[in-house]
Formats: structure tokens, sequence, C-alpha cells
């Protein structure tokens, strides 16, 4: 039996799972439902209104938008290879892959306040139109999950730092939340940004 | 089991407080949608004059139900007390248990008692002036809608205990269906700068939305608090699980048969 047919026979063997603690995903499924209701006020609205939305639209920074996909985009990758590492065993590596997430993720945060103060500067606020209300609420609301992922890959660095905690299922589970995030994001910045 | 072997349990009480938690529940229901029609919001829009009507409009109903809220909106403490309870029997600190239990021992004021007093006098004199009305029509509203915060830190506390816990008290998704809910609160802040669309406080986000989340997340904590009853052991370490029931167990007996 050659190596590739003996690992096909232990995935065949073992039990198909889901990444991570199975309850997390209690919170993908609901977060996706919630933000889902978000979009569909979201695009209701712009049915409503469609002219103004266009053209408060026109204002966005689209390129940082880009910017913003590409960054968080690549921290799900490094996420991801911080898995690997540490189902292999390679937890120094897993850790600098943990280090590169969050280093992204804040390089995102900066962008985002950045792009923030700059609307703001340009007289586009929370209350200027109804695009803006909408637009503050869904990027601010997925700051917040950024946030908390933040709390999330430094309890992901612990568990790969200490020997005696480490949990692969716990770091699945930080990763899938990670993933979420990011997910969120990449729907956001298409409603957003890109649809017209 | 027969009555007198439910008197006789040890568990009395504790159904005692969860019947007394669903009472309250559906009275809460009954009062805000149905007797005084406070729910869903009226319109943030409404012009003096309309306030006025909408008073008249529910007079005999403001004054009853919430009438009926303050004499019984006192077992608002009995869910309180539960998940105090539940928390306590996690491996947890005892300090989440207590942190619970102080915060949400204010939550009755901006949770429905605010409104209640704003409302009832404002049907207490419909010959008020139309913008005193006003005043206490946004006051009732906002301080429903749009004073959260004290739920927010709670269901966060709520999240950590349960996901720290290894004593099993809550299912670990319930854990994160905390978090679910928590977010949800955080949005009812924009109800303060809004008086129309989707951020005020009877728009689709703002209200809509977050009922949507809440109204499923209380029935799943009321039913996940009465299998802890069942399962309650009244010691220490882990919870033990109920038994399987009679399907469930033939289901795995057949699975083991090859």
């Amino acid at each position: 039996m050659t190596t590739t047919e003996m690992r096909l026979a232990t995935e065949a063997a073992e039990p198909r799972r889901v990444p991570g603690q199975p309850d997390m995903w209690v919170f993908v499924l609901v977060e996706a439902l919630i933000f889902t209701s978000y979009f569909c006020v979201y695009l209701f609205s712009r049915t409503q209104h469609e002219q103004a939305f266009l053209q408060s639209q026109s204002h966005l920074i689209l390129w940082l938008g880009v910017l913003d996909t590409i960054v968080l985009l690549t921290s799900s990758w490094s996420v991801a290879r911080c898995v690997q590492h540490s189902r292999a065993g390679r937890y120094r590596e897993a850790k600098h892959a943990a280090l590169l997430t969050t280093g992204l993720g804040l390089l995102f945060l900066v962008q985002k306040i950045f792009e923030w103060t700059a609307l703001i500067h340009r007289g586009h606020t929370f209350t200027s139109s109804e695009f803006f209300q909408h637009f503050f609420f869904l990027t601010g609301m997925h700051c917040l999950h950024l946030l908390i992922g933040f709390f999330v890959l430094g309890l992901l660095y612990l568990q790969l730092a200490d020997p005696r905690k480490r949990s692969q299922e716990t770091v699945e589970t930080c990763a899938t939340y990670w993933h979420t995030v990011d997910f969120l994001w990449v729907l956001i910045f298409a409603l957003l940004y890109v649809v017209r | 089991m027969t009555l007198t072997d439910w008197w006789d349990s040890p568990k009395r009480e504790l159904w005692f407080v969860w019947y007394a938690t669903i009472v309250f529940y559906s009275l809460y229901g009954f009062v805000f949608f149905v007797v005084t029609r406070t729910q869903p919001p009226g319109k943030p829009w409404l012009n003096p004059d309309e306030v006025v009507n909408w008073f008249a409009g529910r007079h005999d109903g403001l004054l009853i139900g919430f009438g009926l809220i303050f004499s019984l909106g006192g077992l608002s403490a009995t869910a309180i007390a539960l998940i105090t309870y539940s928390i306590r029997r996690m491996s947890v600190s005892r300090a989440y248990a207590y942190s619970y239990l102080l915060l949400y021992g204010v939550s009755a004021v901006p949770g429905f008692l605010f409104i209640c007093v704003a409302m009832t006098a404002g049907a207490m004199r419909p010959d008020r002036d139309p913008a005193l009305q006003q005043w206490l029509y946004d006051l009732g509203f906002l301080s429903f809608a749009g004073t959260m915060g004290v739920f927010f830190i709670g269901s966060l506390i709520w999240m950590a205990a349960v996901l720290l816990d290894t004593n099993g008290v809550f299912p670990k998704w319930f854990g994160y269906l905390n978090l679910c809910n928590a977010l949800t609160e955080v949005v009812t802040g924009a109800a303060w700068i809004f008086d129309r669309g989707a951020f005020a406080w009877n728009g689709a986000i703002v209200w809509w939305i977050d009922v949507a989340v809440w109204v499923p997340y209380t029935v799943v904590f009321i039913h996940l608090l009465r299998q802890v009853i069942l399962r309650d052991d009244f010691g220490t370490g882990r919870l033990p699980e109920l038994p399987p029931t009679e399907p469930v167990r033939r289901a795995r007996e057949e699975a083991l048969v090859p």
C-alpha cells in the first residue's frame, strides 16, 4: 500500500467531523442569519431610494475596500496555515501564523479607522444619508466582531504557547471564528462597495 | 409522577420558580402586545396631537395592563434567580453569578418599568399639554428600546460562564448563542439618534431583528433551565445527563446491533 493509499484509508476509517467545536457552528449559522437580515434591510432601503444610494456609494474609497478584502483574506489564509501547522505538531510555526493573522487584523482595523475618518472629514457621517447609516452600521458591527476576534486570537496563541493547554479543537474553533469575520466582510464588501 | 411525589420532591421550590418564570414572560408578552398594544412600538415620528390620539386610543389598556405589571412585574426576579443558581452550579468562579445577579437586579428598570411609568403617566391625564404627552411617549419608548447595555454585558457574563464551565450545566452552543444575543443588543443604541427608518426605535434593525433573535433566545434559555432542574443532583462536579428517552435508547441499541 502506498503512502497516499494509506492516508486515504485512514481518512475513510475516521468519522467525518466539522472542524473545531461543533457548538461553534451555531454561532456561525445564527450570525450568518442575522447579517443576512441586515443585508435584506439594506437592499430593501436601496430599492426605495436607488439614485440616492448610488450617489452616496460613489463617495466610498473603492481601492481601500479592495485592500481591506485582500488583507482579511490573507489573514484567513494565515489562520488556516496556523491550524495546519498545529495539526502537524509544528507549534512554533503555528504561533508565527497566529501572530501574522493578528497583525493583518490590526492592519485591517487601522485601514478601517482611516477610511471612517476620511469619510467623516468629507461630511459623510452616520446621520448624513441613509446609505451611510447602513455603511457605518454594517462596518461598525463587523469591526465589533473583529475586536472580539483579537481576544479569540489571543486565546489561540495561549493555547499554542502552553504545552499543557494545547487543544486542537480550541485552535480550530478560534480559526472558525476568524473565518466568520472574514466571510462577513466579503459579503459586506460586495454589497456596499461593489453592487451598483 | 403524582402530585404528592411532586410536592415531596426536593426540587419543588425550583419548579415553583421555573413556573413563575413562565408566568412572568407570558404576562409580559400579553400585556405589551395585547392589552396595552405598546409593542410593536408606536411610530417615533408622531406629532404631539397624534401622540395625544395614541394615548386616547389605549387609555384603558395602558392603565389595566401596566397596573398588572406594577403588581406582578417582580416575578422577573424568578428567571434571574434561576440563572444565578445555574451559574453557581458551574465550575466557574461565583463572581460570574454575583455579577449577573447584580446586573440583572437593575434590569427591570430599563427592561420594562420605565416605559410602564411613562405610559401610565401619559394615560392618567389625557388633557395634559400635547408637548408633554409627546415627551412621555418618547421617554417610554426610548427607555425601552435604547437601554440594552445591561443586557449586553449580562449576556456576555453568561456566555463566559457557559464557555468556561466544565460541569456541563449548559451546552456550549448556548454560550455562543449568548454572544449572538449580546451583539444584537448593541444595535439598539441607534434609536437615540434616528426618529425614522431601520434604526429608529420601531425600525427593522433596532426592533424587528432584535426581537426575532431575543424571542427564540428566551424560549431556548427557559427550556434549558428546565433541563438543568431535571438534571440537578444538588451536588458538585459534573451535572449528570438525563437518561435517554425511549426512542433514542432503542435507536442506540439498534445501532449497536450489526
